[in-house]
């Protein structure tokens, strides 16, 4: 088991978070949080909760981490990165996580999640043509980036190498921009907004059903199946949509039909029907719905927190299983002063 | 016959079986290359396509052609393949089935996101595989895990996002819902992956034992929705907040003056994050705002602010106004097309696009920056099973008459077949 230290906001929450769903001890320094897309509360219980979560001034931080096998540090910039003095501290891994990384021009931009997402080639794509493009909400870029942390210190401590590890969420967002860069590079095209459409793959949409919202992903092989699916065969005989480059071509009338012969049908209905014909079809669920859904409550995906004041909250557990092994409950614990500790 | 040099990096000398296709697998095997393992792509000889070219690739050919070996060109298949070897090996025959689990025996990891029938199907699922190698890593990656009432629906990155509650919060409003239409769930499942796959090779550090790992994309992506499915149990108010922040205002994205190019990227970014980045803010606006408004002022005034901050960038280029801001301290960042990505001065600065493929055409780094580590000794993608006899030589000590032997009669290939 790694003792780590836990200093930042949400990506090094959410690496704290990877440790301890993972038998490690976390050592949270709490520090003011910056605005979140959930309620403090919410944040809270998801990243913190199995953490021991601690009070302590700057001139404690070296001592806290020389005790530590893993420091997760997240900082701002760049600066504020080296205001820490993490440079001294002894800690056999030292991971810093920052918006543009520790060294480059723009390390010491300031960042939101909505500022990098806009540079790393996201906003661009997401949204409708014609309109202002949308930026992803959510805390993707934070939690993305602390994963590429937590794979670089277990790959320091596996090794058993003491390292200095710098991790951009730039360049994160940058490693996981799908194609968009080599399309350029390779096709001189410029990635444009389509709205819901995978533009490439059609029919690849978000439709409206008669209680909400379902996406059909067709990849050719597909087709077939599609309009067995839709309970439209005879487009499988229709010049019009007989191979992918005509179903481009002809995109908006075959959006209108499925439209049409989805309109009526329930959500329960779509899945029903994609089961039977083998396509990839996924309806929009509420927050509720994903909570009650069938399917994780059978695989036990579910984790119990237990909030500060002994309320039971359902939280997402890791997003792998090994072995089976069931996925443990867990209890936030109360902020409690470093000094106050050390005295006792 | 290639070879490929090994990788510095903390993963050495770890052998990995990668069976993966599209991008959450790929993604996950050329992050643990770059960290230095032995990733062996275990290939179809069908497996990037026919001899002669059909449709261009999504993200086209290298080089803008399919050239004389189209199937070695997808350049989006290649962005996601270098470091690795390549073994074309048709796992339907028996004989190669025999030479894939001889194969196993000398591994630490088979990686694959078939459907979750697929493997168990060929008679090659987990409990095959551990017979072979106890201290074996299966990591499986399919839709929606290997059971459960949903393990033979059929998911794409596109379809398992609506799945996770991620629409309930993206679009322009609440009637009007989007998908991210760039299969979001991959990526995340891909660097899930590389966790999972630390941890397992961790624990066996201290158990000796190997593991089933099991990682379904709608779970993973699930997981990035966590915050919000507590706060809907704690009442909170979860809908499409279009550009705009339940936290932070201004918060959105505004037209700048025309490049003249019709890409449709004239945006930049902004986000006031507290009451100092607004006084900022307003230092360039010319509008009599109060600076003391808090956030529920400036969310109340938000039409007036964002035709104000409007009026402010369409004045400048994209570029310009998001350097303007911040020079006076405000976060913001232009919205960035492909060439723009390529071109910007942090990423020339940091080297982060490396040109070692073809063409010298330039891929995605890895955002894990270490002492001793770096893009130096990286190679690029291999020719479609380019190391099909060399692995089975040097890992299974069969002489070069015997894989001549195997290629010969189709068991192992080193191109498509005609």
């Amino acid at each position: 088991m790694d003792k780590i230290l836990e200093i930042g906001a949400y990506s090094a929450g959410f690496v704290g978070r990877l440790f301890v769903q993972n038998g490690h001890e976390v050592t949270r320094i709490e520090s003011a949080r910056p605005p979140a897309w959930a309620s403090a509360e919410a944040m809270t219980a998801f990243l913190h909760a199995g953490k021991e979560r601690i009070q302590a001034g700057p001139k404690n931080f070296a001592a806290l981490a020389s005790a530590a096998d893993i420091v997760i540090l997240e900082a701002s910039s760049a600066d504020h990165a080296a205001s820490f003095g993490f440079d001294q501290w002894t800690t056999p891994i030292k991971v810093v996580i920052s918006p543009f990384g520790l060294t480059g021009p723009k390390r010491n931009w300031r960042a939101t999640p909505h500022t990098l997402l806009a540079m790393g080639g996201y906003t661009q794509i997401m949204g409708d043509a014609g309109r202002a493009p949308l930026s992803l909400p959510g805390h993707y870029v934070e939690f993305q980036a602390a994963q590429f942390a937590f794979t670089a210190a277990n790959a320091c401590r596996f090794s058993n190498e003491s390292k200095l590890i710098d991790v951009s969420m730039y360049e994160s967002l940058l490693a996981l921009s799908q194609f968009t860069t080599v399309m350029w590079s390779c096709a001189g095209r410029v990635r444009s907004r389509h709205g819901s459409d995978f533009y490439w793959v059609v029919p690849s949409n978000l439709f409206r059903c008669a209680d909400g919202w379902v996406y059909i992903n067709t990849v050719p092989t597909f087709w077939d199946a599609v309009t067995l699916f839709l309970e439209l065969p005879e487009l499988a005989i229709d010049p019009r949509f007989s191979d992918n480059d005509l179903r481009m071509q002809h995109r908006d009338a075959l959006h209108q039909l499925i439209s049409k012969a989805l309109i009526s049908a329930t959500k329960r209905e779509i899945r029903e029907r994609a089961t039977a014909a083998r396509i990839p079809a996924g309806v929009v669920q509420t927050f509720g719905e994903v909570l009650a859904d069938e399917h994780l409550a059978q695989r036990n995906y579910w984790q119990e927190v237990t909030a500060l004041d002994e309320k039971n909250l359902t939280s997402p557990s890791l997003g792998f299983q090994i072995n089976n092994r069931a996925r443990k409950p867990l209890a936030l614990q109360h902020v409690v002063s470093h000094e106050h500790n050390s005295n006792e | 016959m290639s070879s490929v040099a090994a990788i510095n990096g903390p993963l050495s000398g770890i052998r990995i079986l990668d069976l993966t296709h599209v991008w959450a697998g790929p993604l996950a095997t050329r992050i643990f290359s770059d960290l230095g393992a032995e990733v062996i792509k275990v290939e179809r000889a069908l497996g990037r396509g026919t001899k002669v070219a059909s449709a261009e690739p999504i993200a086209g050919w290298l080089g803008g052609e399919p050239g004389e070996e189209p199937w070695n060109n997808n350049a989006a298949f290649v962005k996601l393949a270098r470091n690795a070897q390549s073994i074309a090996l048709d796992l339907k025959l028996p004989r190669g089935k025999e030479l894939f689990l001889e194969l196993v025996a000398k591994a630490d990891v088979v990686i694959e996101n078939f459907s979750a029938r697929a493997m168990p199907s060929m008679q090659l699922g987990w409990e095959a595989m551990k017979k072979h190698n106890p201290r074996l890593i299966y990591i499986t990656m399919p839709g929606y895990g290997t059971n459960g009432p949903y393990k033979d629906w059929v998911a794409f990155g596109p379809t398992v996002e609506p799945m996770t509650g991620l629409s309930q919060m993206l679009g322009y409003n609440e009637s009007e819902p989007r998908n991210t239409a760039m299969a979001l769930m991959d990526p995340i499942a891909g660097t899930t992956a590389t966790t999972a796959l630390l941890t397992a090779l961790r624990e066996r550090e201290e158990t000796g034992l190997g593991a089933f790992v099991e990682m379904s994309l709608h779970e993973a992506g699930t997981v990035f929705s966590g915050p919000w499915l507590i706060d809907y149990q704690l009442g909170g108010e979860l809908k499409p907040y279009g550009n705009a922040h339940p936290q932070m205002a201004p918060h959105g994205v505004y037209q700048c003056q025309s490049r003249g190019l019709e890409d449709d990227a004239d945006w930049v970014a902004i986000a006031c994050e507290n009451k100092a980045d607004w006084c900022n803010l307003l230092r360039l606006l010319d509008a009599d705002f109060d600076p003391d408004w808090g956030l529920d002022d400036r969310q109340h005034h938000s039409i007036e602010i964002d035709l104000a901050i409007t009026a402010w960038t369409l004045q400048f280029d994209k570029h310009e106004a998001a350097e303007r801001l911040q020079g006076v301290g405000v976060p913001a960042g232009p919205v960035a097309t492909a060439p723009d990505m390529l071109a910007e001065a942090q990423a020339v600065e940091r080297d982060f696009f490396v040109p070692l493929e073809r063409f010298a055409t330039p891929v995605p780094g890895n955002p894990i920056r270490m002492q001793g580590s770096s893009s130096k000794d990286w190679s690029p993608c291999p020719s479609l099973g380019a190391q099909s006899q060399q692995i089975l030589q040097t890992w299974l000590g069969y002489t070069a008459s015997e894989t001549m032997g195997f290629l010969a009669s189709g068991i192992i290939a080193e191109a498509p077949p005609d």
